[in-house]
């Protein structure tokens, strides 16, 4: 009985992230169509809106090729380690208290291998298609992938150290209720390194070079098609979503807001998704992409020293107060 | 030109990264803008004087039959030879049409023809959407060209009488101009009066030609 109910909340909530999944590609080409004083989307539905469902029917009947000199198994298997990993880490997600699949005491840590895991799917993929677009694609997701785990995993050191806990739920319950006490104040240093890691995790513009368009063709995923080409695309954006919830639950305080909503307690946690996502739209519809020795750059002399700089800080600020 | 170099970055600058803030204003402000797309198979652009579109030979309205006298100017202008004339001589000794055909896809579009007809005869049309699937139907026969102008008078606003005086040649004294040609412009359509960027305005100014100043005096 316990197991049919958790396995019903599986099936909830994988259908409800699909189907934001879906509507966050439809926002983002709206969005950055009207940032760039066109239309987006127009003709399927009114204003568009049943796009994303013609697009999810066309890629599910479109034909499945595998190049003849790709290491089958591989390439098979990329993009389903891709959505399997993404999918995985949003069971530790607290939408809000008791809300959480798994409750489980190293969830940030989970979440991190789970985000390391991803970017296995995707160099496997680059390997695999035996292609020398995707082989880039695949290299530099590897260097990246290893160079921005770091930062990300220290900048979000500064949270375990003032919550003292590494279980999500804990660091929203150690935040406070109000919205003075969440711990983008004290670590804002962590925030600005764990922001700009975060885009570079996820692949988005500014860091997009593992499937940089205008130099590789669409880099790691080049020889894919149909559905396995969707379910990168899920993965990516699954990715954004996790980590928009890991900005909200250790640096805005999770589903705590200003006042409470009846009957829909993840209300706040969501709407802080929201705006997370729609800044990641609203960056992608502005900057270009970083030169790939500029990436390097900022990642290792600036991110790490900053995230160490935020750790000796807070542990000043611990050992004072 | 001098070109405008930004102030450079003061250090407070680069640690807020007010470029990039900069940049994210614009493209927020933009979001909440109209955009300027023309969905355009429902919204048709505007139209303007002189549009070389599709082809058409003139009904003339007493004869029913094209305005043409096999003068074979636009034979002979035409740069990419599209236009095809064949003339007859009646008993009478008068020149006859028999056929006139133009290979829209050999077409580049120029409109020496119109400019160069003394009867106005040959035009072209606000007409732009008659693509097709085979090569036959763009070789418009005088049949079709004569089909063409009166689609195009049902369709439009315009009447028996265009014949766009935009085609009229510049820079021709009006007494040289075929009788046809000489119809009223209104002043910005006269070499006078027309707008041709500065550096074509200078010498004007300096006394070749003086009429734009006299015009406005």
């Amino acid at each position: 009985m316990q197991i049919l109910i958790i396995l019903l909340q599986i099936a909830a909530l994988l259908a409800i992230v699909l189907l934001h999944v879906a509507y966050t590609t439809y926002f983002e080409r709206k969005i950055i169509g009207h940032m760039q004083v066109r239309m987006g989307p127009m003709l399927v539905g009114w204003h568009g809106l049943l796009q994303p469902i013609a697009d999810g029917i066309k890629s599910f009947f479109k034909e499945d090729i595998i190049p003849e000199q790709a290491d089958k198994p591989l390439f098979l298997a990329a993009p389903i380690i891709c959505l399997v990993t993404m999918l995985a880490s949003l069971a530790v997600l607290p939408f809000a208290r008791g809300w959480v699949l798994a409750d489980i005491n190293i969830g940030l840590l989970f979440l991190f291998a789970m985000s390391s895991l991803a970017s296995y799917g995707i160099i496997l993929a680059g390997w695999a298609s035996n292609s020398k677009y995707t082989f880039l694609g695949g290299m530099r997701s590897m260097a990246q992938v290893i160079s921005y785990e770091i930062p990300m995993g220290l900048s979000l050191v500064g949270v375990m150290m003032l919550s003292g806990s590494l279980n999500l739920t804990e660091i929203v319950t150690a935040q406070g209720t109000s919205i003075f006490s969440i711990y983008l104040f004290p670590q804002i240093i962590g925030f600005f390194v764990f922001f700009i890691a975060m885009l570079a995790e996820t692949n988005r513009v500014p860091f997009d070079l593992p499937e940089a368009e205008t130099e590789l063709v669409s880099g790691y995923l080049t020889e894919y098609s149909g559905m396995r080409y969707a379910m990168f695309f899920m993965a990516e954006y699954i990715g954004m979503m996790v980590m928009a919830s890991i900005g909200t639950v250790c640096f805005l305080g999770g589903w705590n807001g200003p006042f409470e909503i009846p009957f829909f307690p993840p209300f706040w946690f969501i709407l802080k998704v929201y705006g997370f996502l729609f800044l990641f739209i609203w960056i992608r519809a502005t900057l270009p992409r970083y030169r790939y020795d500029q990436l390097m750059e900022l990642g290792w002399k600036l991110l790490i020293p900053l995230a160490l700089l935020n750790i000796f800080l807070t542990g000043l600020f611990k050992v004072f107060t | 030109m001098k070109v405008q170099y930004k102030p450079k970055r003061n250090l407070l600058g680069t640690i807020f990264q007010v470029e990039i803030l900069q940049g994210m204003a614009l493209t927020l402000r933009k979001l909440f803008s109209p955009p300027i797309t023309r969905q355009y198979p429902d919204e048709k652009p505007p139209m303007y004087a002189g549009f070389r579109g599709q082809h058409a030979l003139v009904r003339d309205p007493v004869t029913q039959d094209s305005k043409c006298i096999g003068c074979m100017r636009c034979v002979t202008v035409c740069p990419s030879r599209c236009i095809r004339i064949r003339c007859q001589q009646d008993a009478k000794g008068k020149q006859k049409v028999e056929s006139y055909s133009i290979e829209v896809l050999r077409c580049v579009f120029c409109g020496f023809c119109v400019e160069v007809c003394p009867v106005g005869a040959v035009t072209m049309t606000e007409l732009f959407e008659y693509a097709s699937y085979d090569r036959e139907s763009l070789l418009f026969d005088k049949e079709t060209l004569l089909k063409n102008w009166d689609r195009f008078l049902e369709e439009s606003a315009h009447d028996e009488n265009y014949v766009n005086p935009f085609w009229r040649p510049r820079g021709v004294p009006e007494a040289s101009l075929a009788a046809s040609q000489r119809m009223k412009v209104p002043a910005d359509w006269t070499i006078e009066g027309q707008f041709i960027g500065t550096s074509l305005r200078q010498p004007q100014q300096n006394g070749a030609i003086t009429h734009t100043e006299a015009d406005h005096a």
